[in-house]
């Protein structure tokens, strides 16, 4: 076998899923260890590599100053990044309170100022160049294995580009918004869940970000509005893991 | 002269320490918190109810679905909703899996390196490869749970005020009920672990828990009565820390498995009750560090009550009925056990069911203080005694006791 592959696992600003999602693996964790030597993920190793990555994986958002020099840092001694999880993709729901940091610590934490250099949070993406961006909140465990799989054989994974409805409709769910009113953002989603919001007989909340390409607010946003929700409403559901366009 | 802890390892979230030494003694301690603020309480303002929970269970992922549950207990009890027993025994299921969850992760995954001297648990796997295994079989059915009750293993949103979107089917709670049966034998070896190792760490004063065992009306401590968090618990803000710290009357107090055992113990299952007994005496002297040996005994009390629950919802069959809900203005409390302790969320909602208040605070937050003090103890009985390295090496497990999740504990607001 020839030598394995050395793997980071770098968390910023986050709710740990991203990197408990990895844990999540099981078994199949065994499976990457066939191709991958941990170097560095500091919730499951108190080991740390610190020199060469050949892949880095990183969560969550930019929201210090430490998350930023801890991301250039992965960035600079990377070969292939992958930005993982809505918060690195596109900011996710931290990213979307719609105030300027000094406000939002005024408000949290009083007068003190801004002594730890805490930053407006924004996605990995606005930063770095990556080489593959995996959104989900969080992302599927089984698409970020097989990424991983196929590069480590040297094959590059696979963009989605469809939306949540192909993966609703191929599990023959009713249709929650049409049938039942309820808001569901599938239609202008990025796929890849297996549609497991609509498992739940509740609608789309819009974790794994807007489709790239030709996907059409505008008609979702007149579905809401027929079906009783107002403008508020729509637009906050819209913005709330993605203010920022990967 | 300032030792400086690295960033804590084998826990969730980015947190680090410095000790503070003057004239060759251990002056002060401070725990920074260096996870960036997170913002969860101005994100819900304004916020329709309904979309709530779900973005409140993004505040962590070991323990998504217990802030999913207090985010609907705090919004039903605001608008004077009450649930049937049905609904009440389904969340009960659930904040059970997400205590098997998520205790097994800490004890196997993150403290059992430490004992058998390993970094970290893939590499314990060389030698103790059937403790990890085991570890990964619990875990993963306390994730299965999560997904019944939860939607997903991660961050699901099937738990709603007055009910959930999707009921579990009969089969789904026959394997539970079967399942729990069959670990139950694994969590008792754990307990035997964690009893055979020596206490560290300070001694905690004061415990606070919920008055039910994995959720309450209010909140009772090992003084007098049931109260509200607003009448003995404060919080104030650190510069060197984006958490907050909690005081209980002023004074250090420790949340966790540790203070339910305490403070509960005739609320648990008859094998956990027993295994209770059994070491209390050493429970008692309060060592954060017997916060592990709690969690294993818990994690018998969680595989006793899954399969008791999964008995009596079988035993009178499952109705899968919402129960309606009208947003009214009003104010309510969210009181839930968090794997790792008592869980608050508070909200005021307006007549149109937004949110006008929240207020959150994670069990994480209400350690802080008390994490502080055990390090402070800690170090100085260590420093001068043993190297730095080993001394560091000590202060970390002290922290890992705690079982902090970092992530949650930064975004305390009073608007």
């Amino acid at each position: 076998m020839t030598e394995k592959l050395k793997l980071g696992v770098f968390e910023l600003t986050d709710c740990g899923g991203c990197a408990l999602n990895l844990l999540f693996l099981y078994e199949k964790l065994f499976d990457l260890l066939e191709f991958y030597e941990i170097e560095e993920f500091h919730m499951a190793t108190s080991l740390s590599g610190g020199g060469h990555y050949d892949v880095a994986l990183v969560t969550g958002t930019v929201s210090t100053r430490r998350d930023l020099d801890l991301l250039k840092e992965a960035r600079n001694r990377s070969e292939y990044l992958i930005a993982l999880g809505t918060c690195a993709t596109h900011g996710s729901v931290q990213g979307s309170v719609e105030l300027p940091i000094k406000e939002k610590l005024k408000a949290v934490y009083g007068d003190e100022g801004n002594p730890m250099h805490a930053l407006d949070p924004k996605p990995v993406v606005e930063y770095v160049a990556v080489d593959f961006a995996l959104p989900g909140c969080p992302y599927n465990k089984r698409e970020a294995f097989q990424a991983l799989i196929d590069i480590a054989k040297g094959i590059e994974p696979v963009k989605k580009d469809y939306p949540v409805c192909i993966e609703c409709k191929l599990n023959e769910y009713e249709c929650v918004l049409v049938k039942k009113g309820l808001p569901c953002l599938g239609p202008i989603t990025l796929g890849g869940c297996n549609a497991a919001c609509i498992r739940s007989g509740l609608g789309c909340i819009g974790c794994r970000g807007p489709l790239p390409g030709e996907v059409n607010p505008a008609s979702e946003y007149e579905i809401l509005k027929s079906k009783g929700y107002d403008d508020e409403y729509i637009v906050r559901k819209f913005k709330t893991f993605a203010r920022w366009e990967p | 002269m300032i030792i400086e802890l690295r960033e804590f390892t084998r826990v969730e979230g980015n947190g680090k320490a410095e000790i503070v030494i003057e004239d060759n003694e251990v002056k002060d301690v401070r725990l920074k918190i260096v996870e960036g603020p997170r913002f969860f309480e101005l994100l819900t303002l304004g916020r329709h109810y309904y979309d709530v929970p779900d973005l409140e269970a993004r505040i962590c992922a070991i323990c998504y679905l217990s802030h999913s549950v207090a985010s609907v207990l705090g919004i039903e009890r605001a608008f004077g909703v009450e649930v049937p027993e049905e609904i009440a025994l389904l969340r009960e299921l659930g904040l059970v899996g997400e205590l098997i969850e998520s205790h097994t992760l800490h004890l196997y995954l993150l403290v059992a390196p430490d004992v058998f001297g390993y970094p970290d648990a893939i590499r314990m796997a060389t030698k103790h490869g059937e403790l990890v295994k085991e570890a990964i079989t619990i875990k993963a059915f306390g994730n299965r749970i999560r997904e019944l009750i939860g939607g997903r293993e991660i961050h699901g949103i099937n738990v709603k005020p007055g009910g959930f979107g999707r009921y579990p089917t009969v089969e789904e709670l026959e394997r539970v009920e079967k399942e729990s049966e069959a670990l139950l034998r694994l969590a008792k070896r754990a307990v035997r672990l964690f009893a055979s190792l020596e206490p560290y760490g300070a001694q905690a004063k004061h415990f606070v828990a919920t008055d039910g065992y994995l959720w309450g009306e209010k909140i009772i401590s090992d003084e007098e009565g049931a109260f509200d968090y607003t009448e003995r618990i404060e919080e104030r803000s650190l510069v060197y820390s984006f958490a907050k710290q909690s005081l209980y009357k002023g004074e250090t107090f420790f949340v966790g498995s540790l203070a339910r055992l305490l403070l509960k113990s005739e609320m648990l299952t008859p094998e956990a009750k027993r295994l209770f007994e059994e070491h209390r005496e050493k429970l008692a002297t309060g060592y954060v560090s017997y916060n592990n040996l709690a969690q294993a005994i818990e994690l018998v009390y969680a595989l006793e009550k899954a399969n008791e629950i999964a008995k009596t919802l079988l035993d009178r069959g499952i109705e899968g009925e919402n129960v309606p809900v009208e947003p009214k203005e009003g104010e309510g409390i969210g009181y839930v056990e968090a794997p790792r302790g008592v869980l608050i969320h508070h909200y005021r909602t307006d007549s149109d069911g937004k949110i006008a208040y929240s207020n959150i605070i994670t069990p994480t937050a209400l350690n802080h203080a008390m994490m502080e003090v055990s390090l402070l103890e800690e170090a100085r009985k260590l420093y001068g005694e043993v190297d730095e390295q080993a001394m560091i090496h000590c202060l970390e497990e002290t922290v890992r006791a705690f079982d902090p999740c970092i992530s949650c504990s930064v975004h305390l607001v009073k608007l």
